[in-house]
């Protein structure tokens, strides 16, 4: 083996460890999803169930929370889309100097922490609202709209930069010559420039619909006293996890894939299109076109993944998660009894207390694990992990109150105090 | 200036330059810098909101540096010199930050190599779809499935206990190996493709001749390949800067206690803490060091900022 | 209908450059007219002009007597048939021909009869449904025309609409070109840095040289009678002979050049006066052989260097006085033959073809 192949070898290997890294934490995740556990893990695997998808549409703070994100989606698509080609189109129009400082300010929006614009939004339309003496129920104060506004100040700047490598390629004489055949300046945007600029219109909604769900810096601000599907998913999140969060990210990994798979398929059909016309030899593309949709990857990938469902539903038929629940936590009972008679030998004292504790799982208990409850959802468990913060903070404020929950910490009535004494 | 606007009008025709005019005023002006120029004026006023509502605007409505103060030297009967707690979880917030960009140059810089000078076609294509795809996936979600993975009982733990290489399970989230490797996650993309819009533009020629040359894999990278992606190394390198910096949920989800992000302590003055105007002298603070340090890194590699973005 | 075409004193500046100087001009109605000069000479600058595209710096444009200062070129009666052509490539054929109606508000079922018509007129039947893409250059370039014609301009603007196409189909849409023009009874305005193509259709020419017109007429006039240096020189090949003014007569000239003194005729209205700079040429096709000795009048010695062989034509490339380069074109008759390398002759330049203009620039070559 000469040094070459090494090499060689060692860079496939390196690209198959990022890949590893890139959808390792996804697929764990989401196979977490279909185990019937309290807590979201791989193993011990207790039984495939789909009950956390159960979970997750009868959470109704989450269902909120996402009727909220789409229509704040929808709004920051029919807001930041305009916005972005008006500004990729006055770009066009700047001279020199003038356009680097325009597109300093445009790239920022993109380039400032999204807490920052989070907060400024926050405070500029607070402010205005102060100054226009509106009342609390106006827009000004309305977390639905702030978040619109805020998320769309950097968002604008996705879709600019979509439509500016799109403009990069139109031939700004087809508008001269709309013009030279007596159309207006408005007809010559509605019948040249649009159906030109169509495709990017797409993929400019698509990216602000994404990145405005997603989003979570900003909104946390800007949404006041609403929520977000982010915002639920966060304080979900941060208080305990269970599995109806993997059920989630299932769903919406699935619809990823989906949407990637459409996408694939129409950039490939545009693509098909486009080759027919320059080449003018239609058979030809035709040819490359079917076999291209079967050597595709994407599809063939997503192919896979619905193969792999139908495969796990057919080998669940006749499979009762029920029946299994109970086989596992009577294993458990079994391991926890032998375990509790181990340590009966060991240490006669604590044996009450190791009783009560194997004595309550019973198939209730595993079934309806809410954190906390469950034995290894202790781990994440609120309490658990804010004694540890609790302990580690240094604040002066938490070294006066070491008794304090950590939640106490930052509480208004604690922090009011200390303003007072500041401002005294 | 006015023969500017007269050209454009004549060009455009009324209803286009009005449309491009107020849609970008609107964008710029007062969805951007106004909000930014408020919170400027606000992070220098008192927390009258709270205190004393009915003084807003009256005559001690004065401006005040004392958010500042507090954020350099605490409260007035705090012992330390300075503020310890939050100018430390500043300083660390930055390092850190720049480590995570470090984290992100050294991990995607022969992807983005790879991908732009040595993959062909079709695999081309299925990485870079491999490569967006998990970001079109909510961030929390992405911090859930590493809290997944890293968890004391988590699945790295569970491999690593059963495989035999540890004996007893590691707390990755104490330890902050869970958040760099979340954050180091979360931006990748934005690493990968300025650098590959940057070294594909690169005549292979030129590294064929290297090579022709006589020089070492290592000698060509250093001497061919990364001075002409410099443009694009240093604009992936200040976005996943700015973002580490500014990243909020996934210090929330899984940051270690001992570890808090200066975000987190942003978001409890306006939460929790109730302080608006302190929080955004904290934000103001953190929006202008981060500049700052970009700035200082563009003009220690010559890049301009106009090379940035896609 | 078709309108004249005025350009008054026409200046257009840009930041660093003149573009066009002091363009004053009257197309005729009717008129094919075209604008012959190197590229970078400002002659597209001019035909924005007239369209409507530039502002002028200096000067006006009428169309038909009426000033077009303030009217955009949605709004002058004129089409312009672009370099590219700029066909809309996500329409149709017929939706492009028919395009300056559909922004009028025409409905849909006269603009397609209309298409059908212009189609039938540029010898496209048949290719309404098609996408732009599928169509060949000369199907697309006459498209363009169809397009054009559709917005029933009184001026039609051309700007090298052929300089893409192949030889073959240039010289073949020539003639057609010229016989639309003729049919729609329009003004074309033609912009070319081909001086075949301006010399077989138009009616009139102008030659531009940076953004100045340096001489109007038809092409032979332009051909016979140039009025610079830089005319001669550029439109048809010529061969110049640098030298001074030694004596002046009536519509005559002597000039003391390399090849010993060249008799040639003046243009009218020539300032040339004795010990002036001047340029003598004379195209190839005014030289001839001479044998007698006798003859000493505008006569000098060259040498062969190589020849070519055009079927009407035998074109000698010679080493004249000093080196100099020198073409010559003999008719191929019965008595004319090939001549070795290096032979040495006696060359007659004919005093009556050669022009002497005063010295100035030449066309590159």
């Amino acid at each position: 083996m000469n040094s070459a192949s090494i090499l060689k070898f060692f860079i496939s290997f390196y690209i198959v460890l990022f890949f590893a890294y890139l959808f390792g934490p996804l697929i764990v995740m989401s196979i977490t999803a279909f185990n019937s556990a309290g807590f979201p893990r791989l193993s011990p695997w207790d039984c495939f169930s789909t009950e956390w998808f159960g979970v997750l549409v009868n959470d109704a703070r989450m269902m909120a929370g996402f009727k909220n994100s789409l229509i704040i989606g929808i709004s920051v698509v029919l807001v930041s889309v305009p916005i972005g080609l008006a500004g990729a189109l006055l770009l066009a129009q700047l001279s020199n100097r003038v356009r680097q400082v325009y597109y300093t300010l445009t790239i920022s929006t993109i380039l400032v922490p999204g807490v920052v614009l989070g907060i400024s939004t926050l405070i500029f339309w607070d402010r205005m609202g102060m100054m226009f003496d509106v009342d609390y129920e106006s827009f000004f104060y309305d977390g639905i709209f702030l978040t619109i506004i805020g998320q769309s100040t950097f968002i604008s700047a996705y879709t600019m930069l979509v439509f500016m490598s799109r403009l990069q390629r139109f031939d700004p004489v087809l508008e001269e010559a709309a013009m030279d055949l007596g159309a207006t300046n408005v007809q010559t945007f509605r019948k040249i420039l649009l159906p030109f600029l169509k495709p990017a219109i797409g993929s400019a909604a698509v990216l602000a619909f994404l990145a405005s769900f997603e989003n979570y810096n900003t909104t946390v601000f800007t949404i006041v006293s609403e929520s977000t599907l982010t915002t639920v998913l966060a304080s979900k999140v941060r208080y305990g996890i269970n599995p109806s969060i993997s059920a989630l990210a299932v769903i919406i990994i699935t619809l990823t894939l989906c949407g990637a798979f459409v996408h694939e398929i129409l950039k490939r059909r545009e693509q098909a299109k486009e080759l027919a016309l320059k080449k003018e030899e239609k058979t030809v593309s035709v040819k490359s076109a079917s076999r291209g949709l079967l050597s595709n990857p994407v599809p063939m990938m997503v192919l896979l993944i619905f193969v792999a469902g139908l495969t796990t539903a057919w080998m669940a038929r006749g499979y009762d998660v029920q029946q299994c629940k109970i086989e596992v936590s009577e294993e458990k009972r079994k391991h926890q009894a032998e375990l509790s008679k181990i340590r009966r030998v060991e240490m006669e004292k604590k044996l009450e207390a190791q009783k009560t504790d194997t004595a309550s799982p019973s198939t209730v208990t595993t079934k309806k694990a809410a954190p906390g409850t469950n034995q290894y959802g202790n781990i994440f468990a609120p309490t658990n992990l804010e004694g540890q913060v609790e302990s580690e903070e240094t604040n002066p404020v938490t070294k006066k109150n070491t008794e304090n929950q950590y939640q106490n910490i930052f509480a208004p009535t604690n922090l009011e105090g200390q303003i007072k004494s500041e401002n005294e | 200036m006015i023969l500017w606007f007269k050209k454009f009008f004549l060009r455009n025709g009324i209803v286009l330059s009005l449309y491009m005019l107020l849609m970008t005023f609107t964008w710029i002006v007062v969805m951007f810098v106004l909000p930014q120029v408020f919170m400027f004026d606000f992070s220098f006023r008192f927390n009258w909101t709270q205190i004393d509502p009915s003084k807003i605007g009256g005559p001690e409505d004065v401006y005040t540096l004392q958010h500042y103060k507090f954020l350099l030297f605490g409260s007035p009967n705090n012992p330390d010199p300075f503020n310890v707690v939050d100018v430390t979880v500043f300083g660390r917030t930055i390092l850190a930050a720049v480590f995570v960009t470090l984290f992100d140059v050294i991990l995607c810089y022969p992807v983005a190599y790879y991908l732009a000078q040595v993959a062909k076609g079709g695999i081309t294509r299925l990485m870079m779809l491999s490569l967006i795809i998990p970001f079109w996936i909510n961030e929390l979600l992405r911090a859930f499935a590493f809290r997944i993975l890293f968890g004391e009982e988590g699945t790295i733990n569970n491999v690593l206990l059963y495989l035999g290489i540890l004996d007893q399970p590691i707390d990755y989230v104490r330890e902050n190996i869970a958040l760099y490797a979340g954050l180091g996650y979360a931006y990748i993309l934005l690493m990968i493709f300025p650098i590959y819009n940057a070294v594909e533009s690169l005549d292979r020629n030129q590294i064929e001749a290297a090579r022709d040359l006589g020089s070492p894999w290592w000698r060509i990278h250093w001497r061919v390949v990364i001075p002409f992606a410099k443009p694009g190394i240093t604009s992936g390198c200040t976005m996943v800067f700015m973002l580490s910096a500014g990243a909020l949920a996934l210090p929330q989800i899984i940051g270690g206690p001992s570890s808090l992000w200066f975000t987190q302590i942003i978001y409890q003055w306006f939460n929790t803490g109730s302080n608006w105007p302190r929080g955004s002298a904290y934000a103001m603070s953190l929006l202008v060091i981060c500049v700052i340090f970009v700035l200082l890194i563009m003009k220690v590699f010559k890049v301009k900022f106009g090379e940035i973005g896609r | 209908m078709s309108a004249d075409v005025t350009l008054e004193n026409i200046w257009i500046r840009f930041d660093d450059f003149t573009a066009v100087k002091n363009a004053d001009i009257t197309i005729k109605g009717g008129e094919f007219f075209s604008f012959l000069g190197p590229s970078g000479c400002g002659k597209t600058t001019l035909l924005r002009a007239i369209s409507g595209f530039q502002e002028l710096s200096e000067g006006k444009v009428y169309i038909g007597g009426k000033d077009m200062a303030g009217i955009g070129p949605n709004k002058r009666p004129t089409a312009l048939i672009f370099q590219n052509l700029a066909l809309f490539p996500l329409m149709t054929v017929w939706e492009n021909i028919t395009f300056s109606l559909e922004v009028k508000g025409v409905g849909k079922a006269k603009r397609l009869k209309r298409a059908d018509e212009l189609l039938e007129l540029v010898a496209l039947p048949g290719q309404a449904d098609k996408m732009v893409n599928e169509l060949s250059g000369g199907q697309r370039q006459r498209v363009a025309v169809a397009r054009a014609l559709a917005a029933e301009p009184e001026v039609l603007l051309l700007d090298e609409p052929l300089s893409a196409l192949d030889l073959k189909l240039r010289q073949h849409l020539r003639t057609e070109l010229r016989e639309i023009q003729k049919r729609a009874g329009i003004t074309f305005i033609y912009i070319t840095h081909d001086q075949g193509e301006a010399l077989t259709m138009s009616d009139r020419i102008a030659v531009m040289r940076e953004g100045t017109i340096e001489q109007v007429g038809n092409g032979n006039m332009i051909y016979d009678h140039p009025e610079t240096a830089f005319v001669a020189s550029f439109v048809g090949e010529n061969n110049a002979f640098h030298g001074t003014v030694s004596k002046i007569s009536a519509g005559k000239t002597i000039v003391k050049t390399d090849a010993g003194e060249l008799e040639a005729t003046l243009t009218e209205g020539s300032r040339l006066s004795t010990g002036d700079k001047a340029i003598v040429f004379a195209r190839p096709e005014s030289m001839s052989f001479v044998n007698r000795k006798n003859s000493v009048k505008n006569v000098f010695k060259a040498k062969v260097v190589y020849q070519e062989f055009e079927g009407h034509f035998w074109h000698l490339i010679l080493s004249g006085p000093n080196d100099k380069k020198l073409k010559m074109s003999v008719i191929n008759s019965g008595s004319s033959h090939d001549y070795d390398e290096g032979t040495e002759l006696q060359v007659n330049v004919n005093s009556k073809l050669a022009v002497a203009l005063p010295s100035g620039p030449l066309a590159a070559e």
